[in-house]
């Protein structure tokens, strides 16, 4: 081993070192919980649509699904931050290229449309697997099909798939390490540029492996504790 | 010959075998019968060194499976063993399934082992089945390719572990026949196994086990007409009836 | 309209052509790697299973771009001198990549039943003649159609490898824009072609799946 390389762990807790990797935990943590909420209203909503009757909407809601499934993360949040403002004309993109922190809004709406595609899938994985007959059962009792899903279906299909959905709530957070392609100061970030300033990236990225250890295990007992709270007694195999 | 000397074997505090002593001689054909879970199974297993054991020991052509370097592959040439769902590889053909072992353990030429392989497809009674994938072969058919398996590696011994029991009533006879003749070529055999006929046929000694231990032991008459113990009294009556 | 692109159609291309190396590597040694951490996690040996575990279990807890950062800082220590970004890459990636790659040939295994590997045994086949000719064949076209999924996500990772520098084919783009600014026709032609290679990709798996699902074979 080329052993030139004097450890040096007090980055991660020296100032500033430390308090940058606190804001980085920080801002991993706000844009994730942002994209989650987003993520999830949308997934569910685009879940649904891709199961209607109506071939249109399962149309327009598979392709939705498609577009962000098959699209690198970090190249969707390129476009949205460098392409996005563009979309808007001349005048109007100068003033969005204006916001300050327009990285920081990119990330959240890019992660949660990116995650709301992996949501509707999971959805829909779901829906499938409740038997046909569940569907009938309820539509016999005379409800319409939007009552259907709304009171009985998206429920239950929501209880089925937590397992998948525990772990896009650790991915949404893995994956806010993508924003700092966009220049967002995220833990990841953070422990890059720590090593900038002292060469001591290794330390650095080491300690930020830990921290987001600690959020997983953070997410999965939250989603236990959630899991517990609307269990289907006997249902879903425990 | 197979000794087997007070062999006990236990999960925990559930005893799968105890106290099981028995002698298998070249030529002979022993028959292991009994109820379900009384380790007729297990003890098989723990023959080929598949299963360990505890207590005791076992002992192969001189050759004991407590010694601390023993090899079993090597032990395992020695012993063919069939097994009640075949278990064909599902992705090989019939004579694929045949000649993997021996090209690749004994490292014979492609030509010799699918020579060996097509003389024992034609043993067994099937040699126009020999490019034809598990799938599309019938639970008989099945069966006698996984005992042409077995032969391949020209063993010694042979252990059947309730081979026709996955079978539809019309397959088992051809099952029963090859078995049959490999006994009477004077193969040494192990089977556990409910099909009396067979039993009758070739059996040099009948073991009936139960609940782990070897309960009766005769040869077929001394078995069949004058069962000793109550259990054994039982279980007759029950697959006779 | 796409002028942006067509101009420098060759040096983006170049950097597809990165990209697809980049791929191939990690593939091919995630998935040969994945093979073998498949079989450490269903192995009952405590001093194999448990580290293995670890190591999936962590892996798997954080970002990749992390991990390409730790590889890229690490790597240098251990040989003693500076490294180029793509075989630090290649690392990171085969490493990261194994652990998906080991779960789905572990979930493959364990649709083998014992007494198949038992019946392979019982010939005198050693463990690795066995794993070799029996388990991980038909491991491997079981879960076919889940390896490719997982190929196409470790395609679509790849581009993750612009944080250390490597000129794939995100990055080529965006220095292309940092001269022309035309994000909208660079990062959208990006976007299409990912979306055309990944979405095939994803047909072939659906096709293997309905296959197997007829065959129901193996």
């Amino acid at each position: 081993m080329g052993l030139a390389y004097k450890f040096d762990w007090s980055v991660l807790w020296r100032q500033p070192y430390g308090m940058w990797l606190l804001k980085g935990l920080g801002l991993t943590i706000v844009i994730g919980l942002s994209a989650w909420v987003i993520a999830l209203s949308l997934g569910i909503v685009i879940g649904t649509l891709r199961v209607t009757q109506y071939r249109l909407v399962r149309f327009v809601s598979t392709t939705y699904v498609e577009v962000f499934r098959n699209i690198p993360l970090i190249v969707q949040l390129f476009f949205w931050y460098y392409a996005g403002p563009m979309l808007f004309g001349e005048t109007l993109s100068r003033e969005i290229n204006h916001i300050s922190g327009l990285n920081f809004y990119v990330a959240i709406i890019g992660l949660g449309l990116y995650t709301s595609s992996r949501i509707a899938e999971h959805m829909r994985a779901g829906f499938a697997s409740i038997g046909r007959d569940q569907y009938q059962a309820v539509l016999s009792t005379g409800m319409t099909r939007v009552q259907m899903y709304r009171y009985v279906i998206i429920p239950y299909a929501l209880r089925l798939i937590i397992p998948p959905i525990t772990t896009e709530f650790l991915t949404i957070f893995k994956n806010t390490s993508v924003a700092m392609t966009i220049g967002v100061a995220e833990l990841t970030f953070q422990s890059y540029q720590i090593d900038a300033e002292t060469f001591h990236g290794l330390e650095a990225t080491t300690g930020a492996m830990i921290i987001y250890l600690f959020l997983g295990l953070g997410v999965v007992k939250f989603m236990g504790l959630i899991e517990s709270r609307v269990r289907i007694r006997g249902l879903v195999g425990r | 010959m197979i000794e087997i000397k007070n062999v006990s074997k236990w999960f925990d505090d559930f005893r799968v075998l105890t106290d099981i002593n028995e002698t298998i001689n070249r030529g002979q054909t022993v028959v292991i019968c009994g109820p379900s879970g009384s380790g007729k199974s297990t003890l098989l297993r723990c023959v080929n060194g598949l299963e360990p054991y505890q207590q005791g020991e076992i002992i192969v052509d001189g050759t004991s499976l407590n010694a601390p370097k023993v090899n079993l592959y090597k032990l395992r040439e020695k012993i063919g063993m069939v097994f009640q769902r075949f278990e064909l590889y599902p992705h090989m053909t019939a004579l694929q399934n045949i000649t993997l072992a021996p090209t690749k353990v004994r490292k014979w030429s492609q030509k010799r082992a699918a020579q060996k392989g097509m003389e024992l497809l034609e043993r067994v009674g099937i040699p126009d089945k020999a490019d034809a994938y598990p799938a599309n072969l019938s639970g008989g058919q099945q069966q006698r390719v996984a005992i042409a398996r077995s032969l391949a590696m020209e063993p010694e011994y042979m252990m059947f572990d309730e081979p026709t029991s996955a079978l539809d009533p019309e397959m088992i006879k051809e099952v029963l026949d090859v078995m049959i003749d490999l006994a009477r070529e004077g193969m040494t055999m192990l089977c556990v196994t409910h099909e009396m006929g067979f039993a009758r046929e070739v059996a040099d000694e009948i073991i009936f086990m139960d609940g782990g231990r070897i309960v009766e032991r005769g040869t077929y008459n001394e078995f069949f007409t004058n069962p000793k113990t109550q259990r054994a009294k039982e279980f007759l009556s029950q697959i006779l009836a | 309209m796409f002028d942006a692109v067509w101009g420098n159609l060759s040096y983006l291309m170049g950097g597809l052509w990165v990209t697809a190396k980049l791929a191939f590597f990690a593939l091919t040694g995630g998935i040969f790697l994945g093979i073998l951490v498949g079989l450490a996690r269903i192995s009952k040996r405590k001093w194999i299973y448990y580290p293995i575990t670890i190591y999936v279990n962590f892996l798997r807890n954080i970002p990749l771009i992390l991990v390409i950062f730790w590889f890229y800082f690490v790597m240098p220590i251990i040989i003693g001198r500076s490294i180029d970004p793509f075989p630090s890459a290649v690392v990171s990636f085969i490493v990261f990549e194994a652990t998906y790659f080991g779960e789905i040939f572990r979930a493959g295994y364990q649709t083998i039943s014992t007494d198949l590997v038992n019946a392979s045994y019982s010939t005198g086949m050693t463990y690795f003649k066995t794993a070799r000719y029996i388990t991980v064949p038909i491991a491997f076209r079981r879960m076919l159609p889940s390896l490719i999924t997982q190929s196409i996500v470790t395609f679509q990772d790849t581009s993750l490898a612009f944080v250390i520098g490597l000129p794939e084919f995100v990055r080529r783009a965006s220095i292309v824009d940092n001269l022309e600014v035309a994000s909208i026709q660079l990062f959208g032609f990006v976007g299409i072609v990912f979306f055309i290679i990944c979405f095939i990709g994803s047909r072939i798996s659906r096709h293997y799946e309905e296959k197997g699902r007829k065959a129901n074979i193996l």
